[in-house]
């Protein structure tokens, strides 16, 4: 990365995961916005209008403006990104989390896109191992429901709010945990027959929500932030009532 | 060929039918086999490469891709199988009617291949029974070929008297293990790169982490 002749030396594209020393928890909680000059407009706009809310961006590969933010504003600050006229970041491009091993805390990312103005930005909240939990961003863009349940699914987020939080790409059963952890052993935690043995006692047909398969009628999701959880257990019954833990 | 008595050239006896008989109904099953394709993965491209015109599989009487598995006579496993599609292809092959035959296809359905991983069937064999294995990653049109010929003379071989014992099936085992508990454990004893794990260690304690700088001072 080429230096731009900032005070403080900025830190290059892997140095956050190469070691303790650098973890992202050893970094001022606040930098001043200019400790990396944005190639984004947009990231002074969120210094100036969240003062508290903004932790410290960086300018990551280049040309790749990253933002952190405090987790407990995310759904003000994007929801002001995406409201704002002179932001406009109507595109989830993705929602993913980042576990850099360690104990260090997991980053939740935001990739956003403004179609507009044609601009990127890459938010981040970092969340420590012992509180996990997120507001969930489905109430400003709906596309965000699928990834909310993966990054759930595969790192053990938690989003409040979220109208459907089960697993989506593991086994609804799955009751080894969340498998992209960093502590997470690569073959599970359970023996191979053991595995083998869980994996045929299931029915395909667990996978899916009442209305996704069959005639009946579709479940509205997204439209509600509270309440949609047990409204969805509800209906399911037995299928996917233990669904959302991990059993561990 | 049971001919017993000289010049009665053994017509009547039950030997003599039943070897024309399996002669005839292998002949007939041997090159009718349609095969069910389970494509998961890459080895699903040279399956439908085979079937196109430059392999064409046709000639061997392998003219129609059975989709439903209820048509089907051969199982053709073709990628990988992680455990979240273990129960399907279980039911697919319960539902397909007897007489049939598996043919695991490529490193991954026969073994897991590079996939030694938490989400990944260790081979098909532990799910349903295989006839034949071809190894490749994936194999090449003329081996799936070779494999379903394969199949062609053990269906060559078979017999309508012996026909029980070949194809015994447990209707009580159907969407169980097909492997007992301690041969899937021992598939490929225990595992390479981790010291934290074995096949048969069940739930383990593991201080696993990514990569040893990552450890916490």
């Amino acid at each position: 990365m080429p230096d731009k002749g900032s005070a403080a030396p900025a830190p290059d594209f892997w140095s956050v995961a190469s070691g303790p020393g650098r973890s992202p928890e050893d970094a001022p909680e606040r930098e001043g916005p200019a400790s990396v000059p944005p190639g984004n407009p947009t990231v002074t706009a969120l210094w100036e209008q969240f003062p508290d809310g903004v932790r410290r961006n960086r300018v990551c590969a280049g040309d790749e403006d990253v933002v952190y933010i405090d987790p407990e504003r995310v759904t003000e600050i994007l929801g002001w990104l995406h409201e704002t006229p002179d932001q406009q970041y109507d595109h989830l491009a993705d929602v993913t989390a980042v576990d850099y091993g360690g104990g260090r805390p997991i980053e939740v990312v935001y990739q956003l896109w403004s179609i507009p103005h044609r601009a990127a930005l890459r938010v981040k909240c970092e969340l420590p191992l012992d509180g996990l939990e997120i507001d969930s961003v489905t109430g400003i863009w709906v596309g965000a429901d699928w990834l909310e349940r993966e990054v759930y699914d595969l790192f053990g987020v938690n989003f409040r709010g979220h109208p459907d939080l089960r697993r989506i790409l593991m086994p609804e059963k799955y009751a080894e945990g969340h498998p992209l952890r960093k502590d997470f052993p690569l073959r599970g935690r359970f023996s191979r027959a053991e595995q083998t043995r869980r994996a045929l006692t299931q029915d395909p047909e667990d996978y899916y929500m009442p209305g996704e398969i069959g005639e009946r009628t579709p479940q509205v999701v997204g439209s509600g932030a509270d309440g949609g959880d047990e409204a969805v257990g509800g209906d399911v019954g037995g299928a996917g009532a233990e669904g959302g833990g991990d059993g561990l | 060929m049971g001919v017993d008595k000289p010049g009665a050239l053994g017509v009547g006896t039950p030997a003599f039918l039943t070897t024309r008989l399996d002669f005839v109904v292998n002949w007939a099953r041997r090159n009718s086999l349609w095969p069910m394709p389970f494509g998961t993965a890459c080895c699903a491209i040279e399956m439908m490469a085979s079937a196109a015109s430059n392999f064409d599989l046709a000639r061997f009487g392998m003219e129609r891709m059975s989709f439903s598995p209820r048509q089907a006579d051969v199982l053709i496993c073709a990628g990988r199988v992680p455990y979240k599609l273990a129960p399907v292809l279980r039911r697919i092959w319960d539902q397909m009617m007897q007489p049939k035959w598996c043919i695991s296809m490529g490193a991954c359905a026969s073994s897991g291949g590079v996939f030694d991983v938490y989400s990944m069937v260790q081979g098909i064999d532990t799910i349903v029974p295989v006839d034949v294995y071809i190894p490749g990653c994936p194999p090449r049109p003329e081996g799936l070929i070779y494999g379903l010929m394969m199949v062609q003379e053990k269906i060559r071989g078979e017999s309508l008297s012996r026909h029980g014992e070949l194809r015994a099936e447990d209707p009580l085992a159907v969407g169980r293990p097909r492997a007992d508990e301690q041969e899937v454990a021992d598939l490929t004893g225990p595992f390479g790169n981790s010291t934290h794990q074995n096949r048969v260690s069940g739930l383990v304690e593991t201080g696993a982490i990514g990569r040893p700088e990552d450890r916490l001072p």
